[in-house]
């Protein structure tokens, strides 16, 4: 039963974005879990959100009370090998990033369920437009290094990450919405981006979702491999490259203290190794558990498998300005032959999403889930080929990297193609070979006729829906133009409530679905195993790893 | 007329055969020899005709019914993507048994030229492809065919000179020991007073004198390049899923053997190691014939 006057309190004194919000949720067009994830990215709290919910007849937040542990323990983890030097700057693999939020925290997180939660900032809230977003800093944080954290660290940090100078990582992320100098100190507490273009999912990007953008003092020179010098509830132990990584409670956290004594990283080269070592009990967590390889370990008694929900997904491009794939209906014909419920039960165990050839999987709440699933359909399949012509197949070349499930899902592919004519030959590369040098004309990733990409997760679409799709996007495989989507992009980018991004979703949804030129399988879930009696380990999908509330049975 | 005086008989004996004869007939007593020959004709009849009797196509999937164990469905049980493990094991020895011969063709025909110069000139030509020959055999194959891969591209035709390119300086260096004794023979000289060019001396005069340690050495490389092989395809180079390909299966699904998963492993180890023990079984044989 909804309490309007409660209501009515609530909604004093909020802009008329965030009344629009709370509009949908009373009218029903906007679901419980759309309210609180997009509510957290307007920067509402999770309280307020509560309140609002149970005014609107939804009960209750549910309980954010969590089983105090043991404290005192070491939690031994196994990470893949960091690939390079950990620097903020250019960290860009799984094990690196891993190292950064041991000691690195962020404006704020992305937690597992997807909602964004205060972490260094406070609170924060955009202009009507969209192109400024203001936050507001938390007070009393502490560097390991002893001073405090203030707006000048922010500036310093994210300017460090937007300067193309730095060949920053991050740059993937800000470039064409925040340049260097557009991060601003009003005062200590307050920092203000001023953005190229509204974006409705700023904070997404200074987030953890953009692993590179931890707060780190304003003068750091560059050694961040001596110290680890951040804000987070771990201080620095010991890190010595390609071997491991010890780090200990830091007294002077500024929020509650870590429950571990000290926590342990051991490198492994491969996942073999790392299973057996928590068989062994010579680690207490893998951080990443890959579904096809980790099988031994998902029905093991001994084995708790934390499972989050997560976007990331392997792309299947096919290059619209080359032949056999410039035809749209043969792009379509190759999609309706992949049987992607197979894909989910069999090649993933059922740890995934489908996939309907679009960016937007079906957790992220701006996607228009009333669009019907893609299914196998060899009957019109072959009909799409005899109609555009190549009725009797083809052979082409499908690159791909050996990564994860990628050479089993292109073997699945070839096999499924193999029913409408088409040979596919399989070209699979190590990682360094596949994406080359990450530029077009020198490299398989970008310049192959056809091949198979790992992404990583990400809080919101808009990575996905530009870089390898826009007109001028930098990783676009597929070689797709289309004038009508790149529009359409910009308009879903710049949308900053809930029912405009879904609309534009749809639009953009229908078209990709059209066009076809990335397949979208399948997004799978994010896999940690832990041991047996170890609890309160966090991780995130983006192979981060928080374990300050981490013990041991 | 006296016993003694009378003309004996001739019995068969070794003597009247030709040297040819002699060493098929040392071969056809050779129990380790016929072993060998057994192993390797079944796994060349396997590569030649496998794919007519196995019970399932080797490359299909039932990715639903994936990693089953051994039935009497299917013998060896399914691999990660539901395949049969007995069907692929059975074709998987055709990519082996073309990349591995050829590529040790490879080697004979380059190491037995360079062992011919260097053997027959000696001095500086000696001294410097040794040189060379020598620092190329301190780089291991895999750094090789690192090198090449990125040079060549992936493919069978890399791993078949890898492969080659690194096991010619070992015949090389024998086939160079063998022509350093026999330039010092008569007919050697013969040819050069006949004032045969070197290359006919080499190839024509010498090198059918020096073919039995060339015979034993290729056998003995072939078991080495059946490994090679076996190992570049488990570390991803050349041969390129979905191939059955033994060393690629293993490549594939050793990660399952912590799960339990041991037939999508075993079966393909078990394979490789009868191909090799019985190429050099019939290595030895070649090489206990060619001592008689």
């Amino acid at each position: 039963m909804k309490n309007y006057r409660i209501l009515d309190i609530l909604r004093r004194g909020r802009t008329d974005l965030e009344n629009h919000l709370i509009d949908g949720l009373v009218d029903g067009r906007v679901s419980r879990r759309e309210f609180i994830r997009h509510g957290s990215l307007l920067g509402l709290s999770l309280p307020f959100l509560g309140s609002v919910g149970f005014a609107a007849g939804f009960g209750g937040m549910p309980s954010l009370a969590r089983a105090q542990g043991t404290p005192g323990a070491t939690i031994r983890v196994a990470s893949s090998v960091p690939a390079a030097a950990i620097e903020p700057v250019s960290v860009a693999d799984a094990g690196g990033l891993l190292m950064l939020q041991q000691v690195g925290e962020f404006l704020c997180l992305d937690g597992p369920d997807l909602v964004l939660k205060p972490m260094l900032a406070e609170s924060w809230k955009p202009n009507d437009k969209g192109d400024v977003w203001t936050f507001t800093l938390r007070k009393g944080v502490k560097f390991h290094s002893g001073g405090e954290m203030k707006a000048d660290d922010v500036v310093a940090s994210i300017d460090r990450l937007a300067d193309p100078a730095n060949s920053s990582n991050a740059l993937s992320v800000f470039t064409g919405f925040l340049q260097k100098g557009a991060t601003k100190k009003v005062d200590d507490y307050t920092v203000e981006f001023h953005l190229d273009a509204p974006n409705g999912n700023f904070p997404y990007l200074v987030s953890s979702d953009n692993y590179n953008a931890i707060i780190i003092p304003a003068d750091y020179k560059g050694d961040f491999e001596k110290n680890f010098n951040g804000t987070g509830p771990f201080k620095l132990e010991k890190y010595t490259p390609k071997v491991g990584a010890s780090f200990v409670r830091n007294d002077d956290y500024w929020g509650e203290k870590a429950l571990p004594e000290r926590t342990e990283f051991t490198f492994f080269g491969d996942i073999q190794p790392m299973i057996l070592a928590l068989q062994g009990g010579q680690v207490d967590v893998i951080n990443q558990l890959p579904v096809l390889a980790g099988v031994a370990l998902l029905n093991d008694p001994n084995v708790e498998i934390l499972s989050l929900k997560s976007v990331a997904h392997h792309q299947v491009h096919m290059r619209t300005d080359m032949d056999p794939f410039k035809d749209a209906r043969v792009r379509r014909a190759i999609a309706l032959s992949i049987d992607r419920n197979k894909l989910q039960k069999g090649l993933m165990r059922g740890r995934a999403s489908l996939g309907n050839d679009s960016p937007f999987a079906p957790v992220f709440p701006s996607t228009d889930t009333s669009l019907a699933q893609r299914q196998q359909d060899m009957t019109q399949a072959k009909q799409l080929m005899e109609a555009a012509g190549v009725g009797k197949g083809f052979k082409v070349t499908l690159t791909t990297e050996r990564y994860l499930e990628i050479p089993e899902y292109a073997v699945l592919i070839q096999n499924a193609v193999k029913e409408i004519g088409i040979d596919v030959e399989l070209t699979i590369l190590d990682q360094g070979a596949y994406y080359g040098d990450a530029v077009f004309g020198k490299s398989n990733w970008l310049d192959s006729v056809m091949g198979i990409t790992d992404y990583g997760h990400r809080g919101v679409p808009n990575v996905y829906l530009s870089a390898p799709l826009k007109s001028d996007g930098t990783w676009n495989s597929a070689h797709f133009k289309n004038a009508e989507y790149d529009q359409l992009v910009s308009g879903y980018i710049a949308a900053l409530d809930l029912e405009s991004q879904k609309q534009t979703a749809g639009k953009i949804q229908r078209l990709l679905l059209e066009e076809t030129p990335v397949i979208f399988g399948y997004f799978f879930d994010y896999l940690t195993a832990a041991a047996k009696g170890v609890t309160g380990v966090q991780p995130t999908a983006m192979s981060q790893n928080y374990l300050d509330r981490a013990s041991k049975a | 007329m006296s016993a003694i005086g009378a003309k004996q008989p001739e019995l068969p004996s070794s003597s009247t055969r030709g040297p040819v004869a002699e060493v098929l007939v040392s071969l056809s007593l050779s129990g380790s020899f016929l072993t060998g020959l057994v192993i390797v004709a079944f796994w060349v009849f396997c590569a030649l005709f496998g794919e007519h009797f196995t019970p399932y196509d080797p490359l299909a999937d039932d990715i639903i019914n994936s990693l089953m164990p051994p039935s009497a469905e299917h013998w060896f049980g399914t691999d990660q993507l539901g395949r049969d493990v007995f069907s692929r094991v059975i074709v998987g020895s055709r990519d082996i048994l073309t990349v591995a011969p050829l590529a040790t063709l490879l080697a004979t025909v380059a190491g037995t030229t360079l062992g011919l110069f260097t053997g027959y000139f000696r001095g500086l030509v000696d001294d410097i492809i040794s040189r060379v020959l020598e620092a190329f055999m301190a780089i291991p194959v895999v750094i090789v065919a690192l090198l090449a891969i990125v040079a060549l591209g992936t493919s069978k035709s890399t791993v078949i000179i890898v492969i080659g390119l690194s096991f010619s300086p070992i015949i090389a260096r024998t086939v160079r020991s063998a022509v350093l004794s026999e330039r010092e023979l008569d007919y050697v000289a013969a040819a050069q007073l006949r004032r045969e060019s070197a290359l006919h001396t080499m190839f024509v005069e010498i090198l059918p004198n020096v073919v039995p340690p060339i015979l034993v050495e290729t056998t003995v490389r072939l078991g080495y390049a059946i490994f090679a092989v076996a190992t570049l395809s488990f570390m991803g180079f050349g041969i390129q899923p979905p191939s059955p390909d033994w060393g690629l299966s293993i490549s594939s699904n050793y990660g399952m053997i912590a799960g339990g998963f041991w037939w999508t492993v075993l079966f393909d180890a078990l394979a490789i190691a009868s191909l090799v023990v019985g190429v050099n079984l019939v290595a030895d044989g070649v090489q206990g014939a060619l001592n008689d």
